[in-house]
C-alpha cells in the first residue's frame, strides 16, 4: 500500500452519475436474482413462505405456518446455493477483470495461466481415491485438493515465467498453458480410468453449484470476499497497468511485484471458488468485456460493477440450471449470457452504444 | 479442454446403459409371469403378538449403519429396482417419490419423480418429506447426494446388489427396515426356487460362449464386465459368457479373436431396428470384423427384448435370468410359455 500516495490519480472513468447508475444497477441485479433464487425452485413453495421462511430464520420473527421440510429446502438447499452463487461469480468476474488487465488480453479468464487444470487434478484424484470424500464440515477432500491444486499450480507457473528481467506476460502465458497442458493430460489420463466415478468427475468438472452448503460458504467465501476486497483495493494500479509496464513503472508502480500481487491474489479467489463449484466458464470472461461495454475501463469503477454482475448472473444462471432439470450451469452462464454479450458487441462497433 | 471428448463419450454411454434401462418400453418386451405369488401376500406380519420391530439398525451396502426409528410411511425410491423391491413388499403405497424411469409396477406412474433425467433433485426430496430414502450405490446415486441427503438428517439407505445372493440380501434388508420380514422370506424362497429350476433345466447342455451386448459404439462393445452381475447370469443360465473388462469395454479385435458362439443382442430392448432378427443379422455383419464371427455366419445372432429385467436387480431379476436361459436354450424350455 506504500505506493499509493506516489501514484498520481488515474480516475479517468465516467461521470458520478454513470457510476451511481452502474453500481446502483449492478446492486439490484444481484438482489432481484437472489430473491428470484430463494423462492423459485422445483417443490412449489410459495414465494410468500420463501421470503418468511428466510426472515424468520434472520430475525426469529412472525409465526412458523410452513411445514419443517420447507424450512430445509429454503434455508439449507437454496439459500447456501445463492450464497455460493454470488460469490462464486463475483470472484470470477472480478479475477477475469485482473487477468485482461494484468495480461492486456481479451481473451483471459480467471483460468488462463493453470488454476482450472491444477483444481481439476486435484479434484479428480480426490474423486478417485478409494477414501470417504464427506471429510470435515463438509469440507470433503475433493474441495481441499482442488484449492490446493490451484493455487499450487498458478504459483509454479510464476516461477516457472519468472527470468532475471522480471516476469514477461508473454512467458507467463505460454508456461501457464504449458503447465495447464500438462497437468489436462493427467486428468485425462485419470478420467480415462475413472470407472464407475465417471459420472462423479465429469459433473464435477461441469462445474455445479448442486453441493452447496452453509459449511462450504463458511471456508470459501471468506477467502473470496478477502481476495476480491484486496482487488478493489488495488484498481488504481491496474489503470496504471492499463498503459503498459514501462509507463506504470514510470508512474511509480512496482511492476513486477504488482503483478505477483495481482496474479496471486486473482488465483486465491479462483481457486476458492473452482473448490466449492468446479470449473464455470463464461463468467470470467465475458462479464468483464460486458461491464467494460457500458462502464469504460476504469477500475475503480469496472471492478465493483463485474463484481456485481458476475454475482447477478452466476445466480440466475443456477436458478436456470436448477430449475432445467440439473443441467451443468456453465451451459446456462453462456446460454443467457453470450447472446446478450453478441447484442452489446454489435452494438458498439456499430458505433450505436457510448464507447469509450 | 481437449480432454473432454473421450471422457464425454463414455459419459454418454454410461447414460445411456444405465439410463436407457428403464425410458424404453419396446414393443413385444414381455415380462413374463412377472408378479410374483408371494406380493399377493398379505401385509398383517406385524399384526400378532411379534415384539416391536422397532427402531430396527440396518447396514446398507455402503456399509453405512442406519436405524430406522419407527415404520416408514413415506419412502422416497431413487433407482427403479428399489421400487420394485418396496412394491414386492407391498409396500407400494408407502412411495412417495420415484424416478422417471420407473415402469414397474404400473401404479408407480402415479408417484412423483424426485429423479429426473438421472439427476436427483435435493429439494424435491426433502419436499416430500420423506422417513426413508432408499438410494443406489456405485455412484447411480452420486455420492454427493446421498452425504448432502444424510447432512440433512433424512435416513439414506444404500442398495447395491451385484450378485443374485446380495439381491436376496437387500430383499431381506429392506423386509427388516420395512416390518415386512414375512414377505420377503418367501419372496427369496419363491425367487430361490425359480432359479434352482432355471439351473436344472439346463444342466448338461453345452455351454455356447456368448457376447451379450449391452451397448454397441464405433467399434467397441460394452458387454457383461468381467465378474459382473451380468456375467453370473450368464453362466447361471448356461453359457459361458465372453466378458469384457471390470467396465464391460471388449475391444473388436478381442472379440474377434474370442469369436463368441452365440451373440445377445440386449441393445434390441431399445432399437426397434435391431428387434426383427434378420436386419439384426444385417446391422452386425457390416460392423468390421463381426461378418467373420462364427455366431454371425451361423446366424446365431438373438435379438433379445428383456434387457431390463436382465439389468435391474430387483425381484424380477429371475424374470431376465429365465428370458436368458430362454433365449441360450430354447430347446430346454416349453416353447408355449
Amino acid at each position: 500500500m506504500s505506493a499509493t500516495t506516489a501514484v498520481p490519480s488515474l480516475a479517468f472513468g465516467p461521470s458520478a452519475g454513470r457510476s451511481a447508475l452502474a453500481i446502483g444497477g449492478g446492486a439490484l441485479f444481484v438482489l432481484l436474482a437472489a430473491v428470484a433464487a430463494v423462492t423459485l425452485g422445483t417443490s412449489g413453495i410459495g414465494a410468500g413462505d420463501a421470503v418468511a421462511i428466510v426472515v424468520h430464520r434472520l430475525t426469529g420473527l412472525g409465526p412458523v405456518t410452513w411445514p419443517a421440510s420447507a424450512e430445509t429446502i429454503v434455508w439449507e438447499l437454496r439459500l447456501p446455493r445463492v450464497v455460493t452463487g454470488m460469490v462464486v461469480g463475483a470472484g470470477l468476474a472480478c479475477a477475469g477483470t485482473v487477468f485482461q488487465a494484468l495480461l492486456r488480453n481479451p481473451m483471459a479468464d480467471p483460468y488462463i495461466i493453470g488454476p482450472a487444470a491444477g483444481a481439476s487434478l486435484g479434484a479428480v484424484v480426490a474423486l478417485l481415491l478409494p477414501v470417504a470424500t464427506a471429510g470435515w464440515l463438509g469440507i470433503g477432500l475433493v474441495q481441499a485438493l482442488a484449492f490446493a491444486g490451484g493455487l499450487a499450480t498458478v504459483l509454479v507457473v510464476l516461477a516457472v515465467a519468472r527470468g532475471r528481467a522480471g516476469t514477461p506476460v508473454v512467458t507467463l502465458l505460454l508456461a501457464g498453458y504449458a503447465i495447464s497442458s500438462l497437468l489436462s493430460a493427467g486428468v485425462a489420463l485419470l478420467i480415462f480410468n475413472s470407472g464407475e466415478r465417471l459420472a462423479a468427475v465429469i459433473g464435477w468438472l461441469l462445474g455445479s453449484l448442486a453441493g452447496s452448503s452453509w459449511p462450504r460458504v463458511a471456508v470459501a467465501a471468506p477467502l473470496i470476499v478477502i481476495s476480491f476486497t484486496l482487488l478493489l483495493l488495488r484498481w488504481r494500479r491496474l489503470n496504471a497497468l492499463l498503459l503498459g509496464e514501462g509507463p506504470a513503472a514510470h508512474l511509480g508502480i512496482e511492476v513486477e511485484r504488482e503483478k505477483r500481487i495481482l496474479t496471486v491474489l486473482a488465483a486465491l479467489a479462483t481457486s476458492a471458488a473452482v473448490a466449492v463449484s468446479g470449473t464455470i466458464g463464461f463468467v470470467g470472461l465475458v462479464v468483464p468485456h460486458l461491464v467494460r461495454l457500458v462502464v469504460g475501463p476504469d477500475h475503480r469503477l469496472l471492478l465493483p460493477a463485474s463484481l456485481l454482475y458476475g454475482a447477478g448472473l452466476l445466480v440466475l444462471a443456477d436458478l436456470g440450471a436448477r430449475l432445467a432439470g440439473g443441467v451443468p450451469v456453465g451451459v446456462v452462464t453462456a446460454l443467457l449470457g453470450a447472446p446478450f454479450f453478441l447484442w452489446l458487441l454489435r452494438k458498439s462497433v456499430t458505433g450505436v452504444g457510448d464507447r469509450r | 479442454m481437449a480432454f473432454h471428448r473421450p471422457a464425454f463419450l463414455r459419459f454418454i454411454t454410461l447414460l445411456l446403459l444405465f439410463g436407457l434401462s428403464a425410458c424404453a418400453t419396446t414393443p413385444g418386451a414381455a415380462s413374463p409371469s412377472a408378479s410374483t405369488a408371494d406380493s399377493a401376500q398379505p401385509a398383517s406380519a406385524a399384526a400378532s403378538g411379534e415384539p416391536p420391530a422397532f427402531p430396527v439398525t440396518v447396514t446398507d451396502d455402503a456399509g453405512r449403519e442406519v436405524v430406522v426409528s419407527a415404520e416408514p410411511q413415506r419412502i422416497v425410491s431413487l433407482a427403479p429396482s428399489n421400487t420394485e423391491i418396496v412394491c414386492a413388499l407391498d409396500a407400494c403405497d408407502r412411495l412417495v417419490g420415484v424416478t422417471d424411469f420407473d415402469d414397474y409396477p404400473p401404479e408407480v406412474a402415479d408417484v412423483d419423480d424426485v429423479v429426473i433425467a438421472a439427476t436427483v433433485d435435493v429439494e424435491l426430496v426433502v419436499a416430500a418429506e420423506p422417513d426413508l430414502v432408499l438410494a443406489a450405490g456405485n455412484e447411480l446415486t452420486p455420492t454427493a447426494v446421498i452425504d448432502q441427503l444424510d447432512g440433512l438428517g433424512l435416513p439414506v439407505l444404500v442398495l447395491y446388489p451385484e450378485t443374485l445372493d446380495e439381491v436376496y440380501a437387500d430383499i431381506q434388508l429392506l423386509g427388516s427396515a420395512l416390518d415386512r420380514g414375512a414377505q420377503a422370506d418367501s419372496l427369496v424362497a419363491g425367487m430361490e426356487e425359480r432359479v434352482a429350476d432355471v439351473v436344472a433345466a439346463v444342466d448338461g447342455a453345452e455351454r455356447p460362449l456368448t457376447l451379450y451386448e449391452v451397448f454397441h459404439a464405433e467399434g467397441t462393445t460394452y458387454t457383461a464386465g468381467e465378474g459382473s452381475f451380468l456375467a453370473s447370469l450368464l453362466e447361471l443360465a448356461g453359457a459361458e459368457p465372453l466378458t469384457g473388462d471390470a467396465q464391460g469395454v471388449l475391444d473388436a479385435e478381442t472379440l474377434v479373436a474370442a469369436d463368441p458362439q452365440l451373440i445377445l443382442l440386449g441393445t434390441a430392448s431399445y432399437d426397434p431396428s435391431l428387434a426383427d432378427a434378420e436386419t439384426a443379422l444385417a446391422t452386425v455383419s457390416a460392423r468390421p470384423g463381426w461378418g467373420e464371427l462364427d455366431a454371425v455366419r451361423d446366424g446365431a445372432v438373438v435379438p433379445y427384448l428383456d434387457d431390463i429385467v436382465t439389468t435391474r436387480p430387483g425381484p424380477r431379476i429371475v424374470d431376465g435370468l429365465e428370458a436368458l436361459a430362454r433365449a441360450i436354450h430354447p430347446d430346454r424350455f416349453d416353447p408355449d410359455r
